[in-house]
Protein backbone atom coordinates (compact mmCIF):
# COMPACT_ATOMS: atom_id res chain seq x y z
CA UNK A 1 0.00 0.00 0.00
CA UNK A 2 3.03 2.00 0.76
CA UNK A 3 4.45 1.79 -2.70
CA UNK A 4 0.91 2.59 -4.57
CA UNK A 5 0.61 5.56 -2.43
CA UNK A 6 3.91 6.30 -3.08
CA UNK A 7 3.39 5.84 -6.71
CA UNK A 8 0.29 8.48 -6.99
CA UNK A 9 2.00 10.62 -4.99
CA UNK A 10 4.64 10.47 -8.11
CA UNK A 11 1.70 10.77 -10.95
CA UNK A 12 -0.10 13.98 -9.20
CA UNK A 13 3.65 15.76 -8.95
CA UNK A 14 4.32 15.11 -12.54
CA UNK A 15 1.37 15.76 -13.56
CA UNK A 16 1.26 19.31 -11.41
CA UNK A 17 5.19 19.81 -12.63
CA UNK A 18 4.09 19.30 -16.31
CA UNK A 19 1.67 22.25 -16.38
CA UNK A 20 4.22 24.63 -14.02
CA UNK A 21 6.80 24.35 -16.75
CA UNK A 22 5.35 24.39 -20.01
CA UNK A 23 2.38 26.57 -19.17
CA UNK A 24 3.24 28.26 -15.67
CA UNK A 25 7.21 28.98 -16.90
CA UNK A 26 6.29 28.85 -20.67
CA UNK A 27 8.88 26.35 -21.12
CA UNK A 28 7.48 24.70 -23.86
CA UNK A 29 9.29 22.04 -26.15
CA UNK A 30 12.08 22.03 -23.40
CA UNK A 31 10.35 20.91 -20.82
CA UNK A 32 9.87 17.09 -20.74
CA UNK A 33 6.29 15.38 -21.58
CA UNK A 34 5.39 14.68 -17.92
CA UNK A 35 1.73 14.01 -18.88
CA UNK A 36 2.18 11.29 -20.47
CA UNK A 37 4.66 9.73 -18.12
CA UNK A 38 2.37 10.06 -15.21
CA UNK A 39 -0.82 8.46 -17.60
CA UNK A 40 1.86 5.68 -17.96
CA UNK A 41 2.35 5.34 -14.41
CA UNK A 42 -1.18 5.42 -13.81
CA UNK A 43 -1.46 3.15 -16.55
CA UNK A 44 0.11 0.64 -14.49
CA UNK A 45 -1.72 0.54 -11.30
CA UNK A 46 -5.30 0.38 -12.34
CA UNK A 47 -7.26 -1.18 -15.11
CA UNK A 48 -7.66 -0.47 -18.92
CA UNK A 49 -11.09 1.11 -18.58
CA UNK A 50 -10.02 3.57 -15.38
CA UNK A 51 -6.69 4.01 -16.79
CA UNK A 52 -8.73 5.60 -20.10
CA UNK A 53 -10.58 7.66 -18.15
CA UNK A 54 -7.52 9.20 -16.72
CA UNK A 55 -5.62 9.29 -20.13
CA UNK A 56 -9.44 11.20 -21.24
CA UNK A 57 -8.96 14.24 -18.92
CA UNK A 58 -5.47 14.48 -19.16
CA UNK A 59 -6.27 15.04 -22.58
CA UNK A 60 -9.16 17.56 -22.19
CA UNK A 61 -6.39 19.52 -20.42
CA UNK A 62 -3.67 19.24 -23.11
CA UNK A 63 -6.69 20.31 -25.56
CA UNK A 64 -7.59 23.52 -23.35
CA UNK A 65 -5.12 25.07 -25.59
CA UNK A 66 -5.80 23.27 -29.21
CA UNK A 67 -8.05 25.44 -31.02
CA UNK A 68 -8.53 23.53 -34.41
CA UNK A 69 -7.18 19.93 -33.42
CA UNK A 70 -9.33 19.70 -30.37
CA UNK A 71 -10.12 16.30 -29.34
CA UNK A 72 -6.89 14.73 -30.68
CA UNK A 73 -5.32 14.78 -27.33
CA UNK A 74 -8.49 13.23 -25.68
CA UNK A 75 -8.62 10.31 -27.74
CA UNK A 76 -4.14 9.79 -28.27
CA UNK A 77 -4.29 9.78 -24.45
CA UNK A 78 -6.91 7.66 -24.06
CA UNK A 79 -6.25 4.96 -26.18
CA UNK A 80 -2.77 5.30 -23.99
CA UNK A 81 -3.70 4.88 -21.24
CA UNK A 82 -6.14 1.53 -22.32
CA UNK A 83 -2.91 0.29 -23.90
CA UNK A 84 -0.75 0.92 -21.13
CA UNK A 85 -2.83 -0.71 -18.57
CA UNK A 86 -2.92 -3.95 -21.52
CA UNK A 87 0.43 -3.69 -21.17
CA UNK A 88 0.27 -5.09 -17.48
CA UNK A 89 -1.61 -8.40 -18.46
CA UNK A 90 1.15 -9.11 -21.26
CA UNK A 91 4.82 -8.16 -19.48
CA UNK A 92 5.33 -8.33 -15.35
CA UNK A 93 7.57 -4.92 -16.22
CA UNK A 94 10.06 -5.31 -13.41
CA UNK A 95 13.23 -4.75 -14.85
CA UNK A 96 14.78 -1.45 -15.67
CA UNK A 97 14.89 -2.18 -19.87
CA UNK A 98 11.35 -2.79 -19.52
CA UNK A 99 11.03 0.70 -17.84
CA UNK A 100 12.49 2.59 -20.36
CA UNK A 101 11.13 0.89 -23.13
CA UNK A 102 7.48 1.50 -22.41
CA UNK A 103 8.19 4.57 -21.68
CA UNK A 104 9.64 5.46 -25.18
CA UNK A 105 7.53 3.39 -27.06
CA UNK A 106 4.28 5.35 -24.52
CA UNK A 107 5.45 8.98 -25.83
CA UNK A 108 6.17 7.39 -29.13
CA UNK A 109 2.92 6.20 -29.81
CA UNK A 110 1.12 8.97 -28.25
CA UNK A 111 3.06 11.31 -30.81
CA UNK A 112 1.81 8.97 -33.65
CA UNK A 113 -1.43 8.70 -32.65
CA UNK A 114 -1.90 12.68 -31.86
CA UNK A 115 -0.25 12.80 -35.67
CA UNK A 116 -2.49 10.84 -37.35
CA UNK A 117 -5.81 12.76 -35.44
CA UNK A 118 -4.99 16.00 -35.69
CA UNK A 119 -5.54 16.45 -39.77
CA UNK A 120 -3.27 17.03 -43.00
CA UNK A 121 -3.53 20.76 -42.70
CA UNK A 122 -2.06 20.60 -39.51
CA UNK A 123 0.48 18.39 -39.36
CA UNK A 124 4.08 18.04 -40.22
CA UNK A 125 5.51 15.76 -42.41
CA UNK A 126 6.16 12.09 -40.85
CA UNK A 127 10.06 11.71 -41.26
CA UNK A 128 10.60 15.24 -39.28
CA UNK A 129 7.84 14.92 -37.09
CA UNK A 130 8.02 11.16 -35.64
CA UNK A 131 10.90 9.84 -36.93
CA UNK A 132 12.79 12.95 -35.42
CA UNK A 133 11.70 15.23 -32.78
CA UNK A 134 9.53 12.15 -31.56
CA UNK A 135 11.82 9.75 -31.26
CA UNK A 136 14.34 12.64 -29.38
CA UNK A 137 11.36 13.66 -27.09
CA UNK A 138 10.89 10.11 -26.31
CA UNK A 139 14.22 9.32 -25.65
CA UNK A 140 14.15 12.48 -23.58
CA UNK A 141 10.72 11.37 -21.79
CA UNK A 142 12.56 7.79 -21.17
CA UNK A 143 15.39 9.23 -19.24
CA UNK A 144 13.02 11.73 -17.10
CA UNK A 145 10.59 9.16 -16.55
CA UNK A 146 13.58 6.42 -15.07
CA UNK A 147 14.78 8.81 -13.45
CA UNK A 148 12.10 10.32 -11.83
CA UNK A 149 10.87 7.00 -10.94
CA UNK A 150 14.10 5.82 -9.58
CA UNK A 151 13.86 8.96 -7.28
CA UNK A 152 10.82 8.19 -5.94
CA UNK A 153 10.86 4.47 -6.18
CA UNK A 154 7.57 4.51 -7.76
CA UNK A 155 8.08 1.86 -10.30
CA UNK A 156 9.88 -1.34 -8.24
CA UNK A 157 8.32 -0.79 -4.77
CA UNK A 158 4.73 -0.60 -6.09
CA UNK A 159 2.68 -3.81 -6.04
CA UNK A 160 1.46 -5.39 -9.52
CA UNK B 1 -16.00 -21.06 -4.31
CA UNK B 2 -13.92 -20.69 -7.06
CA UNK B 3 -16.70 -20.32 -9.50
CA UNK B 4 -18.25 -17.32 -7.84
CA UNK B 5 -14.57 -15.63 -8.17
CA UNK B 6 -14.14 -16.32 -11.49
CA UNK B 7 -17.16 -14.61 -12.11
CA UNK B 8 -16.49 -11.70 -10.18
CA UNK B 9 -12.92 -11.20 -11.96
CA UNK B 10 -14.70 -11.47 -15.56
CA UNK B 11 -17.32 -9.00 -14.36
CA UNK B 12 -14.59 -6.25 -13.36
CA UNK B 13 -13.05 -7.17 -16.80
CA UNK B 14 -16.03 -6.83 -18.76
CA UNK B 15 -16.72 -2.95 -16.85
CA UNK B 16 -12.93 -1.81 -17.33
CA UNK B 17 -14.12 -3.14 -21.13
CA UNK B 18 -17.13 -1.03 -21.10
CA UNK B 19 -15.74 1.95 -19.59
CA UNK B 20 -12.60 2.18 -22.04
CA UNK B 21 -15.04 2.15 -24.58
CA UNK B 22 -17.12 4.81 -23.01
CA UNK B 23 -13.99 6.81 -22.82
CA UNK B 24 -12.69 6.11 -26.24
CA UNK B 25 -15.89 7.02 -27.82
CA UNK B 26 -16.59 10.09 -25.57
CA UNK B 27 -12.81 11.12 -26.73
CA UNK B 28 -14.20 10.55 -30.71
CA UNK B 29 -17.46 12.59 -30.16
CA UNK B 30 -15.44 15.50 -28.24
CA UNK B 31 -13.08 16.17 -31.84
CA UNK B 32 -16.56 16.42 -33.71
CA UNK B 33 -18.31 18.94 -31.72
CA UNK B 34 -18.91 21.91 -32.92
CA UNK B 35 -16.47 24.04 -32.43
CA UNK B 36 -18.38 27.12 -30.24
CA UNK B 37 -19.04 24.33 -28.01
CA UNK B 38 -15.28 22.40 -28.07
CA UNK B 39 -13.89 26.24 -27.36
CA UNK B 40 -16.33 26.34 -24.61
CA UNK B 41 -15.33 23.27 -22.96
CA UNK B 42 -11.05 24.47 -23.40
CA UNK B 43 -12.39 27.78 -21.50
CA UNK B 44 -14.12 26.24 -18.72
CA UNK B 45 -10.68 24.22 -18.58
CA UNK B 46 -8.63 27.09 -18.82
CA UNK B 47 -10.60 29.33 -16.46
CA UNK B 48 -10.42 26.63 -13.44
CA UNK B 49 -8.12 23.78 -13.04
CA UNK B 50 -5.42 25.76 -15.53
CA UNK B 51 -5.84 29.00 -14.14
CA UNK B 52 -3.32 28.96 -11.56
CA UNK B 53 -0.62 28.21 -14.10
CA UNK B 54 -1.74 30.64 -16.86
CA UNK B 55 -1.98 33.19 -14.13
CA UNK B 56 1.62 32.28 -12.60
CA UNK B 57 2.53 32.72 -16.48
CA UNK B 58 0.86 35.99 -16.59
CA UNK B 59 2.70 37.23 -13.13
CA UNK B 60 6.22 36.11 -14.30
CA UNK B 61 5.40 38.14 -17.71
CA UNK B 62 3.81 41.43 -15.37
CA UNK B 63 6.64 41.03 -12.92
CA UNK B 64 9.41 41.50 -15.65
CA UNK B 65 7.43 43.89 -17.31
CA UNK B 66 7.18 46.23 -14.24
CA UNK B 67 10.91 45.44 -13.36
CA UNK B 68 11.56 47.09 -16.50
CA UNK B 69 8.95 49.88 -16.21
CA UNK B 70 10.20 51.47 -13.17
CA UNK B 71 11.13 55.06 -13.57
CA UNK B 72 13.74 55.29 -11.97
CA UNK B 73 15.45 52.27 -14.84
CA UNK B 74 14.02 54.03 -18.06
CA UNK B 75 16.53 56.76 -16.70
CA UNK B 76 19.17 54.73 -16.06
CA UNK B 77 18.89 52.85 -19.51
CA UNK B 78 18.53 56.32 -21.12
CA UNK B 79 21.40 57.63 -20.06
CA UNK B 80 24.85 57.03 -20.72
CA UNK B 81 25.56 55.22 -17.58
CA UNK B 82 23.06 52.63 -18.14
CA UNK B 83 23.71 52.02 -21.64
CA UNK B 84 26.84 51.00 -20.75
CA UNK B 85 26.33 49.25 -17.69
CA UNK B 86 23.03 47.43 -18.41
CA UNK B 87 23.00 44.34 -19.93
CA UNK B 88 20.67 42.76 -23.12
CA UNK B 89 17.25 41.10 -21.55
CA UNK B 90 16.31 44.51 -19.75
CA UNK B 91 17.65 46.82 -22.22
CA UNK B 92 16.02 44.72 -25.06
CA UNK B 93 12.62 43.95 -22.82
CA UNK B 94 12.41 48.25 -22.33
CA UNK B 95 12.75 48.60 -25.84
CA UNK B 96 10.31 46.27 -26.85
CA UNK B 97 8.07 48.15 -24.41
CA UNK B 98 8.89 51.90 -25.20
CA UNK B 99 8.29 50.84 -28.83
CA UNK B 100 5.09 49.46 -27.99
CA UNK B 101 4.00 52.62 -25.91
CA UNK B 102 4.92 54.32 -28.79
CA UNK B 103 2.63 52.22 -31.00
CA UNK B 104 0.17 52.63 -28.34
CA UNK B 105 0.35 56.39 -28.97
CA UNK B 106 0.36 56.44 -32.20
CA UNK B 107 -2.64 54.18 -33.11
CA UNK B 108 -4.66 55.60 -30.39
CA UNK B 109 -7.81 54.20 -28.03
CA UNK B 110 -8.95 51.46 -31.03
CA UNK B 111 -6.43 49.17 -29.60
CA UNK B 112 -6.41 47.49 -26.11
CA UNK B 113 -2.86 46.58 -24.83
CA UNK B 114 -2.24 43.11 -24.56
CA UNK B 115 0.00 40.71 -22.15
CA UNK B 116 1.03 37.42 -24.87
CA UNK B 117 1.05 33.68 -22.70
CA UNK B 118 2.28 30.92 -24.65
CA UNK B 119 0.40 27.26 -23.06
CA UNK B 120 4.32 25.38 -24.61
CA UNK B 121 1.67 21.96 -24.77
CA UNK B 122 1.31 19.74 -27.21
CA UNK B 123 -1.36 20.88 -29.45
CA UNK B 124 -1.13 24.75 -28.84
CA UNK B 125 1.67 25.17 -31.46
CA UNK B 126 1.03 28.40 -33.11
CA UNK B 127 -1.50 29.68 -30.39
CA UNK B 128 -1.22 32.09 -27.63
CA UNK B 129 -3.41 33.06 -24.70
CA UNK B 130 -4.27 36.85 -23.73
CA UNK B 131 -5.31 38.37 -20.78
CA UNK B 132 -8.07 40.76 -22.39
CA UNK B 133 -11.48 39.59 -23.38
CA UNK B 134 -14.64 40.50 -24.64
CA UNK B 135 -15.11 43.24 -21.45
CA UNK B 136 -12.22 45.38 -23.10
CA UNK B 137 -13.99 45.08 -26.71
CA UNK B 138 -12.09 42.40 -28.15
CA UNK B 139 -14.24 40.10 -30.68
CA UNK B 140 -13.14 37.38 -32.80
CA UNK B 141 -10.70 37.86 -35.61
CA UNK B 142 -9.54 41.16 -34.18
CA UNK B 143 -6.03 41.63 -35.42
CA UNK B 144 -2.80 41.03 -33.08
CA UNK B 145 -0.23 43.65 -33.76
CA UNK B 146 3.19 44.16 -32.09
CA UNK B 147 5.89 47.07 -32.75
CA UNK B 148 7.10 45.57 -35.79
CA UNK B 149 3.93 44.73 -37.52
CA UNK B 150 1.40 41.91 -37.93
CA UNK B 151 1.51 39.48 -35.44
CA UNK B 152 -1.71 37.56 -35.66
CA UNK B 153 -5.52 37.18 -35.43
CA UNK B 154 -7.73 36.45 -32.52
CA UNK B 155 -9.92 33.10 -32.60
CA UNK B 156 -11.92 32.98 -29.18
CA UNK B 157 -12.94 35.26 -27.01
CA UNK B 158 -13.95 35.05 -23.44
CA UNK B 159 -14.53 37.70 -21.02
CA UNK B 160 -11.34 38.28 -19.29
CA UNK B 161 -9.44 36.23 -22.37
CA UNK B 162 -8.76 35.67 -25.66
CA UNK B 163 -7.52 33.09 -27.86
CA UNK B 164 -5.44 33.87 -30.70
CA UNK B 165 -3.16 32.22 -33.47
CA UNK B 166 0.02 33.64 -35.02
CA UNK B 167 0.91 33.68 -38.31
CA UNK B 168 2.73 30.36 -38.68
CA UNK B 169 -0.81 28.38 -37.66
CA UNK B 170 -1.61 27.03 -41.25
CA UNK B 171 -5.12 28.65 -41.32
CA UNK B 172 -2.99 31.87 -41.19
CA UNK B 173 -4.48 34.24 -44.20
CA UNK B 174 -4.14 37.62 -45.14
CA UNK B 175 -4.92 40.03 -47.69
CA UNK B 176 -1.70 41.69 -48.41
CA UNK B 177 -0.30 44.45 -50.69
CA UNK B 178 3.19 45.90 -51.65
CA UNK B 179 3.77 49.23 -50.11
CA UNK B 180 3.18 51.27 -53.65
CA UNK B 181 -0.28 49.40 -53.52
CA UNK B 182 1.13 48.31 -57.01
CA UNK B 183 0.64 44.68 -56.23
CA UNK B 184 -1.70 42.67 -54.53
CA UNK B 185 -2.21 39.39 -53.25
CA UNK B 186 -2.74 36.56 -50.61
CA UNK B 187 -0.17 36.45 -47.30
CA UNK B 188 -0.15 32.49 -45.76
CA UNK B 189 1.73 30.70 -43.84
CA UNK B 190 4.25 28.14 -45.09
CA UNK B 191 5.30 25.07 -43.14
CA UNK B 192 9.25 24.26 -42.95
CA UNK B 193 10.63 21.06 -42.36
CA UNK B 194 10.65 21.86 -39.15
CA UNK B 195 9.07 24.76 -37.24
CA UNK B 196 11.88 26.96 -37.22
CA UNK B 197 11.70 27.01 -40.92
CA UNK B 198 8.10 27.86 -40.85
CA UNK B 199 7.43 30.84 -43.35
CA UNK B 200 5.17 33.41 -44.95
CA UNK B 201 4.60 33.69 -48.53
CA UNK B 202 2.76 36.19 -50.73
CA UNK B 203 0.87 34.11 -53.23
CA UNK B 204 -1.58 34.99 -56.06
CA UNK B 205 0.73 38.35 -57.50
CA UNK B 206 0.39 38.53 -61.02
CA UNK B 207 2.81 36.89 -63.22
CA UNK B 208 3.79 40.31 -64.83
CA UNK B 209 4.92 41.65 -61.82
CA UNK B 210 8.20 41.60 -59.96
CA UNK B 211 8.96 42.15 -56.33
CA UNK B 212 12.28 42.70 -55.55
CA UNK B 213 14.18 41.58 -52.33
CA UNK B 214 13.32 43.51 -49.12
CA UNK B 215 10.46 44.85 -50.59
CA UNK B 216 7.80 45.83 -47.68
CA UNK B 217 4.43 43.80 -47.99
CA UNK B 218 1.43 45.45 -45.65
CA UNK B 219 -1.70 44.11 -45.03
CA UNK B 220 -4.35 45.68 -48.08
CA UNK B 221 -7.48 45.98 -45.86
CA UNK B 222 -9.40 44.04 -48.28
CA UNK B 223 -11.77 41.17 -46.93
CA UNK B 224 -12.57 43.32 -44.00
CA UNK B 225 -10.19 41.01 -41.03
CA UNK B 226 -7.17 43.50 -40.90
CA UNK B 227 -6.94 47.38 -40.65
CA UNK B 228 -4.88 48.76 -43.89
CA UNK B 229 -1.11 49.06 -43.56
CA UNK B 230 0.00 46.66 -41.23
CA UNK B 231 3.14 45.67 -42.37
CA UNK B 232 3.44 41.85 -42.16
CA UNK B 233 7.24 41.22 -44.17
CA UNK B 234 9.45 42.06 -46.23
CA UNK B 235 10.05 39.87 -49.99
CA UNK B 236 12.99 37.28 -49.96
CA UNK B 237 13.26 35.67 -52.97
CA UNK B 238 10.24 34.36 -55.23
CA UNK B 239 8.79 30.80 -54.33
CA UNK B 240 7.42 29.97 -57.40
CA UNK B 241 5.69 30.47 -60.98
CA UNK B 242 2.79 28.77 -61.44
CA UNK B 243 1.60 28.30 -65.35
CA UNK B 244 2.96 31.26 -66.63
CA UNK B 245 -0.42 33.21 -64.89
CA UNK B 246 1.20 34.09 -61.31
CA UNK B 247 4.30 34.33 -58.79
CA UNK B 248 4.35 34.12 -54.86
CA UNK B 249 7.23 35.01 -53.07
CA UNK B 250 8.85 34.36 -49.74
CA UNK B 251 8.24 36.93 -47.20
CA UNK B 252 10.63 37.72 -44.29
CA UNK B 253 7.86 38.11 -41.23
CA UNK B 254 8.58 41.42 -39.82
CA UNK B 255 7.24 40.13 -36.24
CA UNK B 256 8.13 37.07 -34.58
CA UNK B 257 5.98 35.24 -32.50
CA UNK B 258 8.50 33.31 -30.20
CA UNK B 259 9.58 37.31 -28.62
CA UNK B 260 6.09 38.83 -28.61
CA UNK B 261 5.10 39.73 -24.84
CA UNK B 262 2.85 42.60 -25.09
CA UNK B 263 0.81 43.38 -28.36
CA UNK B 264 -1.98 45.38 -29.63
CA UNK B 265 -5.16 43.97 -30.35
CA UNK B 266 -7.62 45.96 -32.24
CA UNK B 267 -10.79 47.07 -29.88
CA UNK B 268 -14.88 46.28 -31.59
CA UNK B 269 -15.76 46.98 -34.96
CA UNK B 270 -12.01 48.80 -35.35
CA UNK B 271 -9.94 45.65 -37.11
CA UNK B 272 -12.61 46.23 -40.34
CA UNK B 273 -10.77 47.04 -43.46
CA UNK B 274 -11.39 51.20 -43.64
CA UNK B 275 -9.24 51.98 -40.79
CA UNK B 276 -5.45 52.89 -42.36
CA UNK B 277 -2.67 52.10 -40.56
CA UNK B 278 -0.26 53.67 -43.01
CA UNK B 279 0.97 56.79 -41.08
CA UNK B 280 2.09 54.07 -38.42
CA UNK B 281 4.69 52.74 -40.07
CA UNK B 282 6.46 54.87 -42.27
CA UNK B 283 8.66 53.67 -45.01
CA UNK B 284 12.03 53.62 -42.70
CA UNK B 285 10.24 52.53 -39.54
CA UNK B 286 9.63 49.11 -41.04
CA UNK B 287 11.97 46.93 -39.64
CA UNK B 288 12.59 42.90 -38.68
CA UNK B 289 13.49 42.02 -34.95
CA UNK B 290 16.90 41.38 -36.34
CA UNK B 291 17.31 44.97 -38.12
CA UNK B 292 16.22 46.17 -34.80
CA UNK B 293 18.35 44.80 -32.68
CA UNK B 294 21.28 45.79 -34.52
CA UNK B 295 19.85 49.40 -34.96
CA UNK B 296 19.78 49.35 -31.05
CA UNK B 297 23.31 47.75 -30.87
CA UNK B 298 24.86 50.54 -32.76
CA UNK B 299 23.43 52.76 -30.99
CA UNK B 300 24.76 51.56 -27.94
CA UNK B 301 28.14 51.50 -29.50
CA UNK B 302 27.94 54.37 -30.50
CA UNK B 303 27.44 55.51 -27.31
CA UNK B 304 29.82 53.80 -25.79
CA UNK B 305 32.03 55.57 -28.44
CA UNK B 306 31.16 58.65 -27.44
CA UNK B 307 31.93 57.72 -23.51
CA UNK B 308 35.54 57.16 -24.38
CA UNK B 309 36.24 60.07 -26.77
CA UNK B 310 34.66 62.04 -23.76
CA UNK B 311 36.57 60.21 -21.31
CA UNK B 312 39.82 60.68 -23.45
CA UNK B 313 38.92 64.57 -23.92
CA UNK B 314 38.64 64.84 -20.07
CA UNK B 315 41.72 63.42 -19.31
CA UNK B 316 43.43 65.27 -21.87
CA UNK B 317 42.18 68.37 -20.53
CA UNK B 318 43.29 67.63 -16.96
CA UNK B 319 46.73 66.80 -17.97
CA UNK B 320 47.12 69.94 -19.74
CA UNK B 321 45.66 72.24 -17.07
CA UNK B 322 48.65 72.35 -14.74
CA UNK B 323 50.67 73.31 -17.52
CA UNK B 324 48.31 75.81 -18.63
CA UNK B 325 48.33 77.38 -14.71
CA UNK B 326 44.51 76.60 -14.54
CA UNK B 327 43.11 76.78 -11.27
CA UNK B 328 41.59 72.56 -12.30
CA UNK B 329 43.70 69.76 -10.46
CA UNK B 330 43.96 66.99 -12.49
CA UNK B 331 44.89 63.08 -12.21
CA UNK B 332 48.02 63.45 -12.83
CA UNK B 333 49.52 64.04 -9.24
CA UNK B 334 51.65 67.24 -10.27
CA UNK B 335 49.21 69.61 -8.93
CA UNK B 336 49.41 69.02 -4.75
CA UNK B 337 53.13 69.65 -5.31
CA UNK B 338 52.66 72.89 -6.96
CA UNK B 339 50.32 73.99 -4.45
CA UNK B 340 52.90 72.97 -1.54
CA UNK B 341 55.77 74.94 -3.14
Amino acid sequence: MRGSLRVWFTIVLLVFLHFLLHLGFGFGDVAPDLLTISLLLAAREVGMGTAAGIGFLFGLLLDAFSILAFGANTVAMAALGAAGARTRDLFVGDSFFFVVFYLFLGKWAKDLLHWLLVGEGLREPFFQALLVQSSLNAAYVAVVGVLAVTITNAWWESPR
Amino acid sequence: MSAYTTETVDSSGRRQLMATVVFLVAAVVISYLPASTQQHVAASLRGTVLRPFVATQEAIITVGSRASETAGLRRRVDSLVAVMTAEGALVEENRRLREMLELSRKVGPTFAAATVVRAGTTGSESTFLVDVGSTEGINPNAPVISSQGLLGMIRDVRTDQAVGMDWTHPDFRASAMTADGATYGVVESRRGLFREEDRLVLDGTAFHTRLEDGTVVLTSGLGGVFPRGVPIGLVSGQASAEGGWRKSYWLRPLAEPGVATHVLIAVGDSADGSMDLSPVWPGGAVMTEEQLAARDQARRDSLNALGDSLLVMKRMIADLAPRDGLGQSGPSGARPEVTRR
